[in-house]
């Protein structure tokens, strides 16, 4: 691992090091420490999507309850804490806002500096727009570029990703990170947090770059501390040069658990399973051979990780399916399904497939339609990615899984359409982007059919829990399915399923899922549970400072 | 001979009255169109004192609610009963705060406390040290407070889930419909929905906000109107607060659930979407609910807001409306007044006794439907 200790901070009395850049929750992974919080049924949870979308790395900095520990710069001196269920408000300080509030007016708008975000602040701003990109995290670039946030050599990777975010700010983006916007309201209001203070703006338009988050193996032992996805170690090794653990276990299905199993094995874990849902390509040469076709670069990449992982000695399991993680040994006991001898590992990593981060666009009344091969919701765009809501735009994974080449032709494309529709540039030609999104768009297609991520309804013992936060099992879920709810609403408010600080990331699909299979309806769009502001836990002390604002204003 | 009862709306007010009614040896089906009703979106804040958001929005209506406290204080009373009966749903009873920020407030709610100690209410006026015995929490700039000892809180979701598996239990079924009109004949009462048309001898009219338009043809204009309102939850802490807290002057409920979660509203208004889809949440309620709040009680600034709702509350002249309709006898009204959730089981329970032919304990010309004669 790079770098000197910067300096040291404390959890529960404990002297942890840290080093520039690291955030709380790779500084205490470093050192060995998985479990961040404590749950009311007396369970611990520790890092889990390392993006800030879980809300299960809570702790406590410096008497302030309830920080994530994946979105928090490490800082010398801090007083982390383990994080108790009820914190006591009386001994919390009350947080003063850091700063006055902002208020911004660009006429472009993009929520997330990604491949798509960058891509369409780089189209918008040539043709003359003004365009402010707000990222929640530190640096831009998304999750495809990853960007680091120590000092080190870059890859290939974050090299493009570098050079990407050099021209956006080159043509004269302006890029605020450390943004999370928690609101957005008809007429183009969006509501932020950065830093704890207010952001508030009102732009003419607004593209919508926010990505897409893991969807997890939901299995017994899937919320133990050392369980993970798959993007928050892939973030924890390569935005911080952190490994989640020595010995590492990889499930699920897709691309990502290959390529990450890889970079980790490189980084010097020892990778001691990858379990692929998917069968081996060898036996599906048809699809392999149509992969290879809709994009030779990209299939070869696949098929040299396959290759380097087996010269490493990774033993890379098709067609196997997790079945359970127990905590053993102080570390954690992989079982596959219909196998006998589990493998023990000290991280287990987790992706099966992706769901989009669309809540700002469902908040705002963008339309969407169920994809059924990919078991989540696609936003209904014309062909410059205009969503059905006036000056609303989505690009990149967000508006449904298409991975970072297509989200960034759908960048180019959007940014020159809502910049021209502002009276900004011609919108000129976009037959060279429409081209390489088609090809990135057949390629995807190739590529999922050769994994497993059909969505599934959760086939696991009652005592499973299917909601992380507010800790509901499948058998309390089942109970609520016999009382016959004829939407997954009905089934929220009867079993508070969904009703925790994630929102329903991870159980709001089940409940969708399983509430339609119960009344034997499709999943569509209104399936989901109803979309609501905060999009994500937001401080009251920053609701305060936003009403502070926007009091006098018109 | 049992009577057969149709009751229309299967919120607090019909579950309530469908159960009073099964207990009374009827046979009873309950209809509902699945569509917005309060009790699945309301915040189980058990309301007794006049709250002076509805004083200052309806300044007209004073007079029936004035009237009807008693009412307010026997309904808190109903709900105690049922959490023994059927609970735990998290009741608490420790009494509802008001709070005032300067002197002309204070007055204000010296002048509401003797008009309802007058009508057998437990209040009483707390000067800042009082408070600071039971809310040391309270932001600086509160003077003093009321306290009505009759107010408390419940979790609305356990309360609703408890009642509606008893009503499961008593074999009550429930048939998705959306009813469009009633008419009386010699031989009984005509239900006329969407889907079918349904007959019954009597039926007891619970459709809130959907009530004055179902009952136009009968002689009565009820006001019924849709209030959407939104509300604010946070993430849990150790639970300090135990009273219902609001306002002298200004919109606001605040209140602590038993899992330790603040829940924030107060009627502040939402976005009407429509029948299909529940009310939208507004940029100015939001911030304006949470803000006043966060001023109030300083020390929640630190918590985050993790959801908002919203739901649709009924309004008509603030006065409860329980009684045979004067020119069909055998249509019997279940509407609560202002703080519906908090009147629901109690009105149904009267609605029911009036169904089964016998007299409630309570002073009935004040409710009765003839009030709004056509
Ligand atoms: C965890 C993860 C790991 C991945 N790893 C790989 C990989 O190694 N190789 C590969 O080919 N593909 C990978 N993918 C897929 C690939 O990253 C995407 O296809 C591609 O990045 C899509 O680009 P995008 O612009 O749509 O979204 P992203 O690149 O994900 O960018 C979205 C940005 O929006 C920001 N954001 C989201 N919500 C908010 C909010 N409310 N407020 C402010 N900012 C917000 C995020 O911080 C992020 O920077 C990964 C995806 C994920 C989720
Ligand atoms: C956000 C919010 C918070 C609230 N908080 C509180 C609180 O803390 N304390 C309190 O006391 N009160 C509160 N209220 C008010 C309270 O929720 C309602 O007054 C109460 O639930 C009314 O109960 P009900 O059974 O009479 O009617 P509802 O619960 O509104 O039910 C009416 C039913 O009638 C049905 N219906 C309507 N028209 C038709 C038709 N044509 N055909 C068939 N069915 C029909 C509807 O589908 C609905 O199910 C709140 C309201 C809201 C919206
Ligand atoms: S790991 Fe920090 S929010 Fe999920």
């Amino acid at each position: 691992m790079t770098g000197q200790p910067a300096g040291h901070f404390t959890f529960d009395g404990k002297s942890v090091p840290l080093r520039p850049g690291q955030s709380l929750a790779a500084a205490l992974t470093e050192a060995g420490l998985r479990s961040f919080r404590q749950t009311a049924k007396g369970a611990t949870r520790g890092i889990f999507c390392g993006m800030g979308v879980c809300q299960d790395c809570l702790v406590t900095v410096n008497g302030a309850p309830n920080r994530r520990a994946c979105m928090t710069p490490a800082v010398a001196g801090q007083d982390i804490r383990t994080q108790v269920p009820f914190p006591d408000l009386a001994t919390a300080p009350n947080p003063q806002p850091a700063a006055p509030a902002r208020v911004i007016a660009p006429d472009l708008l993009i929520v997330g500096g990604g491949a798509g975000g960058l891509s369409a602040a780089i189209a918008a701003r040539r043709a003359g727009a003004s365009v402010t990109i707000l990222d929640e995290r530190k640096v831009g670039g998304g999750q495809y570029f990853k960007q680091s946030a120590v000092s080190g050599p870059l890859d290939a990777q974050q090299s493009a990703g570098a050079d990407l975010l050099a021209q956006a700010l080159a043509a004269g983006a302006e890029l605020i990170g450390e943004v999370e916007i928690w609101g957005a309201f008809d007429g183009l209001l969006f509501l932020a947090e950065h830093k704890g203070a207010a952001l508030i703006a009102r732009p003419r338009a607004a593209i919508i770059a926010t990505g897409a988050y893991e969807r997890p193996e939901i299995r017994p032992g899937w919320t133990l501390p050392g369980v993970m996805t798959t993007g928050a170690a892939q973030t924890l090794w390569r935005s911080y040069r952190t490994l989640p653990g020595k010995r590492v276990a990889l499930v699920g299905s897709g691309p990502l658990n290959l390529q990450v199993g890889l970079e980790l094995a490189q980084g010097g874990a020892e990778v001691v399973m990858i379990a692929e849902r998917g069968p081996a390509p060898w036996l599906r040469p048809i699809a392999a051979a149509a992969l290879a076709l809709s994009g030779p670069a990209l299939a070869w990449t696949g098929l040299r990780s396959l290759a380097d992982l087996r010269k490493r000695g990774v033993p890379v399991r098709h067609g196997a399916a997790l079945d359970r993680i127990d905590a053993a040994e102080g570390a954690l006991r992989v079982t596959l399904m219909g196998d006998l001898s589990p493998v023990i590992a000290d991280a287990v990593l987790m992706n099966a497939g992706f769901d989009p981060q669309n809540e700002i666009l469902r908040l705002l009344g963008a339309e969407a339609i169920y994809d059924p091969a990919f078991g989540h919701l696609r936003i209904t765009r014309d062909d410059t990615c205009a969503t059905t809501v006036p000056g609303l735009y989505a690009v990149g994974d967000c508006a449904g899984l298409g991975g970072a080449p297509a989200a960034m032709a759908e960048g180019r494309i959007a940014g020159r359409a809502a910049a021209a529709a502002l009276g900004f540039g011609d919108g000129y030609d976009t037959f060279a982007d429409q081209r390489q999104l088609g090809r990135a768009r057949r390629f995807q297609r190739h590529l999922w059919a050769l994994h497993d991520v059909a969505p599934r309804l959760p086939d696991v013992p009652d005592d499973t829990l299917i909601c992380r936060c507010e800790e509901i099992d499948a058998g309390q879920i089942r109970a609520g399915l016999g009382e016959k709810p004829g939407h997954a609403g009905t089934l929220k408010r009867a079993t508070r399923v969904g009703m925790g600080r994630c929102q329903g990331r991870y159980c709001g699909p089940v409940a969708a899922r399983l509430v339609a299979a119960a009344t034997g309806t499709p999943v569509q769009d209104r399936s989901y549970f109803a979309p609501r502001v905060p999009i994500k836990p937001v401080a009251i002390s920053a609701i305060l400072a936003a009403e502070e604002a926007l009091k006098d204003a018109p | 001979m049992h009577p057969d009862v149709l009751v229309i709306g299967a919120g607090i007010t019909g579950m309530m009255a469908a159960l009073h009614l099964s207990d009374g040896g009827a046979r009873v089906t309950m209809v509902d169109a699945g569509e917005n009703a309060g009790t699945w979106a309301n915040a189980g804040s058990l309301h007794v004192q006049m709250q002076s958001r509805f004083m200052r929005l309806y300044p007209d209506q004073v007079p029936a609610v004035e009237a009807s406290l008693p009412l307010y204080k026997a309904a808190a009373e109903e709900w105690v009963r049922l959490d023994t009966l059927y609970g735990p749903f998290e009741l608490v009873r420790k009494g509802g705060l008001m709070l005032a920020e300067g002197a002309e407030q204070l007055r204000f709610l010296e002048a509401k406390a003797q008009r309802e100690t007058a009508r057998g209410l437990s209040v009483e006026l707390l000067d800042r040290p009082a408070l600071d015995r039971i809310a040391p929490w309270l932001g600086p700039q509160i003077v003093g407070a009321e306290l009505c000892h009759d107010e408390g809180k419940l979790n609305p979701l356990i309360a609703n889930a408890r009642l509606l598996a008893v009503l499961g239990q008593r074999g009550i079924a429930t048939l998705r419909d959306r009813i469009l009109a009633i008419s009386q004949d010699k031989g009984g009462i005509t239900v006329q929905g969407q889907s079918a048309s349904y007959r019954a001898d009597q039926v007891i009219v619970a459709s809130a906000w959907g009530a004055g338009h179902m009952v136009q043809g009968l002689g009565v204009t009820i006001p019924t109107r849709a209030e959407p309102l939104h509300m604010n939850i946070t993430e849990a802490a150790a639970v300090s607060i135990s009273h219902l807290i609001q306002h002298a002057e200004r919109s606001i409920t605040l209140k602590q659930l038993g899992q330790g979660q603040i829940v924030i509203g107060g009627g502040w208004p939402a976005l009407d979407r429509g029948r299909s889809m529940p009310p939208g949440v507004l940029a100015a309620s939001f911030l304006g609910n949470v803000a006043l709040a966060a001023r109030l009680v300083p020390q929640i600034g630190g918590l985050r807001v993790i959801r908002t709702w919203a739901g649709m509350n009924t309004t008509a002249d603030g006065g409860s409306t329980i009684g045979r309709l004067p020119q069909a006898q055998g249509v019997v009204m279940a509407l609560p007044g202002d703080a519906g959730y908090t009147l629901g089981p109690l009105v149904g329970r009267m609605a029911a006794q009036v169904a089964l032919g016998a007299q409630p304990d309570a002073d009935m010309a004040r409710f009765a439907p003839a009030r709004f004669a056509a």
